[in-house]
């Protein structure tokens, strides 16, 4: 359809994580060459899954944190839950890539810089926005409204669906749109337990086996889960979808594909003349050389806050504050999900059921809270839903116990109680004052300007936190819980935490106060999309990640015909 | 795929990374296939004497003796306590140790005229015992079913139990004679029977 012609390329993808990935998919698919530039270092599907499947006796000190090495070079990456020796080669070595938050409002930003990046490392939980979350933000006021509806995203949400595979129930529940399902991963005998009593102790609630893009039949080329359990360590069988498993083996397939690891995007060129990007400055993250590529189509994926910070270091004549910022909106509006600590109850039934294999999944409570309306007694807008993990005690809950000998190692190679943990995520609202800026003295290794966070709750997260605790505690007692631990008063969550981080070029319909048109398209420069997480108007509850395929899928379906037909 | 095909896949996989390892500026360590890797007890150390170690490893199968099935010797638990000790102990961590293990060394062959690894069963017990009363007040004991970090401050009972046990149930020994580690279950079911006497299969998120 279109071939460069004295342009390096059509079009140039920054970022090859979630979004990078399915931006490369749709764009070479549709005919158009393709530059994927990627800051981080090349990691080859399965090759380089270097912990897959390694039991624990192979690991370093057999599977206890290097302490030392953990608190130098990995200090806040480490604090993940999918931080570990068995995949410590995908993860940003902190030391080495410094930015800077608010000792009093930390936040915790998790990094990947690999090919695949953060989506060889997700939780893989894939749900629908409501029509609710879209409108939120008309209705109450806070933020500006979307310019898009579910109705504009429910044929794209069906695209990349189709295309990744998502494992799920179909439920019919408006605050839960379906997806196009695989069959759903099969249940624990206690969470039949539980669901049966909240069907009649908690009837206002519903729940779901989690949905999850992990394959539960072998799909397009991809194998079915083999339930080996910790999927952050790379899957070479591609069974959960990643940019490595699915999205880049298709746009190399196309042939149109050039994949550049190791470049670290500095800025993007504005040519004043035409109103456009011409180029893209990079360095080589090792010889330390710059280079410079030029395309008609640029698409930021370069996460959150990562296009962000490209595009605040893009200054021009024309934008001083920043790549299309006539609006002033670029840094600001940073939001992420506000992620209760684990409310963890113990029970007693179904002790004489067991399980085999690793479920990578959990089950999910979806919003109930403000559904159609404000709830009478809620002191917050919007809402929250739980996910929920089984667990069987074993022997790593159990060993500091008193004993020796026989007694002990037949008590602790024995299964204990099970464990039902509930997990609460919160919609954050979008407030200007969550925003982030650039340290223009405080460079990184490469020169450009350090990211400086400035993120904390607000009022409303404040009483939604309340909300989850009280909440927690009656679904743990109408579960039969015979034991549970509730959460402190005050949100002790760091922002970040549930590295769901949204907003700062958020999409809108009026050029003054958002960066981004209904396509992604930047107001102010018309080859400009930006299709991660920065482009949220508002977050939701659910995890983004799906959103956030389905608007990049969108997007490049918008940009192609506008290239077309020369609008562009 | 079914569970061979996988396995084949894996072992090609491995292959394929010994051929290109040159290609990547990470240092050596970081690029080692873990699945294919030696033991973490297969590493030298050379932190103990040769007194120590008969203590050492005395006192971990007192914790985990050998039943019907293998103990912490017959696992590797008496080099991996060496080894955690000498390479992953902070030096707080190692000063408790060797100041208990010095006590081993001059009070029980004083007190009962051999060492430790020589004594009887019930001698050995008590010893082990006397130690843990000793130590009961300590914190270790107390986060219940709560998973932690080391604790710095563990005395050398409780620093000897959480190493023995540990390195026992993470161990091949221990993970495939005594637990039910599978590698590659192939499908999931959680509603199947327990019976009174099974073992923990490890849940393995992380």
């Amino acid at each position: 359809m279109m071939t460069a012609t004295t342009l390096d390329f059509d079009a140039i993808v920054i970022g090859s994580g979630i979004t990078g990935g399915w931006a490369a998919k749709e764009l070479t698919e549709k005919g158009l060459k393709v530059l994927v530039l990627e800051r981080g270092r090349d990691i080859r599907a399965g090759v380089d899954y270097l912990g897959e499947h390694a039991p624990d006796w192979k690991a370093p000190y057999q599977g206890k944190a290097d302490r030392e090495l953990f608190a130098r070079d990995y200090s806040v990456q480490s604090q993940s839950y999918a931080f570990s020796d068995y995949n410590r080669q995908f993860w940003n070595n902190d030391r080495e890539n410094p930015y800077i938050s608010n000792p009093d409002k930390p936040f915790d930003w998790f990094r990947a810089d690999v090919v695949g990046g953060r989506s060889l490392l997700w939780g893989r939980q894939s749900y629908r926005w409501s029509e609710q979350d879209f409108k939120a933000n008309a209705q109450d006021k806070e933020g500006i409204p979307w310019p898009i509806g579910y109705r504009d995203l429910a044929p794209w949400y069906s695209h990349v669906e189709k295309f990744a595979g998502i494992s799920g129930q179909a439920e019919g529940w408006p605050e839960l749109p379906d997806s196009e399902f695989l069959p759903p991963m099969t249940s624990f005998a206690l969470e039949r337990t539980i669901k049966e009593r909240l069907s009649r102790k908690a009837p206002d609630l519903r729940m779901t086996i989690g949905r999850a893009a992990i394959l539960t039949q072998d799909h397009n080329g991809r194998s079915a889960c083999h339930y080996c359990g910790p999927c952050h360590r790379g899957c070479s069988t591609g069974s959960y979808f990643s940019s490595q498993s699915a999205t880049l083996p298709a746009a190399r397939a196309t042939g149109n594909l050039t994949l550049k690891p190791d470049a670290v995007v500095e800025r993007l060129v504005y040519d004043k003349d035409s109103g456009k990007i011409s180029a893209v400055q990079v360095i080589d993250s090792r010889s330390g050389e710059r280079q410079s590529f030029s395309a008609r189509l640029f698409f930021l994926c370069a996460s959150t806050v990562g296009s962000t910070q490209i595009m605040l270091n893009s200054t021009s004549e024309t934008f001083p504050a920043g790549l299309a910022n006539h609006s002033g909106a670029l840094g600001k509006h940073l939001m992420d999900h506000l992620e209760s600590p684990p409310i963890i109850g113990t029970f007693l039934d179904d002790m004489d059921r067991y399980y085999f294999g690793t479920r990578p999944n959990g089950s999910y409570i979806p919003r109930f809270r403000n559904l159609g309306g404000q709830d009478e007694d809620a002191d917050f807008l919007r809402g929250y839903g739980f996910q929920a993990n089984v667990l069987r005690m074993d022997w790593k809950m159990l060993f500091n116990r008193k004993g020796f000998g026989a007694s002990l190692k037949d008590t602790l190679r024995k299964p204990g109680m099970w464990i039902w943990a509930l997990k609460g995520f919160g919609e954050c609202l979008p407030r200007s004052d969550n925003q982030i800026v650039l340290q223009r003295n405080k460079p990184d290794r490469f020169g450009i300007p350090q990211v400086n966070i400035d993120f904390a709750w607000g009022a409303n997260e404040q009483a939604m936190w309340q909300d989850i605790n009280r909440h927690a505690t009656r679904i743990m007692k109408a579960a039969g819980a015979v034991f549970y631990q509730g959460m402190v008063d005050k949100p002790n969550a760091i922002g970040g935490g549930a590295v769901h981080e949204m907003g700062t070029a958020r999409m809108g319909d009026n050029p003054s106060e958002s960066v981004l048109n209904a396509y992604n398209q930047a107001h102010d420069v018309a080859n400009l999309f930006v299709t991660d997480g920065a482009c949220m108007t508002s977050s939701s509850c659910v995890n983004p990640s799906l959103t956030y395929m389905a608007l990049t899928a969108r997007a490049c379906d918008y940009a192609t015909t506008q290239l077309a037909a020369g609008a562009i | 795929m079914n569970r061979r095909e996988l396995l084949q896949c894996a072992a090609i996989l491995v292959s394929g990374v010994s051929a290109s390892r040159l290609g990547f500026a990470l240092n050596e360590e970081q690029w080692t296939y873990l699945a294919t890797a030696p033991d973490y007890t297969d590493r030298k150390v050379d932190y103990l004497t040769p007194a120590q170690r008969r203590i050492i490893a005395a006192m971990a199968e007192v914790i985990i003796p050998e039943t019907n099935t293998p103990g912490a010797i017959a696992a590797g638990v008496p080099r991996y306590i060496e080894l955690m000790v000498a390479d992953w102990f902070n030096e707080q961590e190692q000063a408790i140790f060797s100041a208990g293990i010095a006590v081993m060394e001059s009070d029980v062959p004083a007190q009962y005229g051999a060492p430790f690894e020589q004594l009887g069963p019930q001698e050995q017990v008590a010893i082990m015992e006397t130690l843990e009363e000793q130590a009961s007040d300590s914190d270790w004991y107390r986060f219940g079913t709560v998973q932690r970090e080391f604790l710095s401050e563990a005395p050398f009972i409780c620093q000897m139990k959480e190493l023995t046990i540990w390195g026992f149930f993470t161990s091949e020994v221990g993970m495939t004679q005594v637990l039910r580690y599978d590698p590659m279950p192939m499908h999931f079911d959680g509603d199947t029977p327990l019976g009174p006497d099974d073992s923990s299969r490890p849940m393995r998120f992380i």
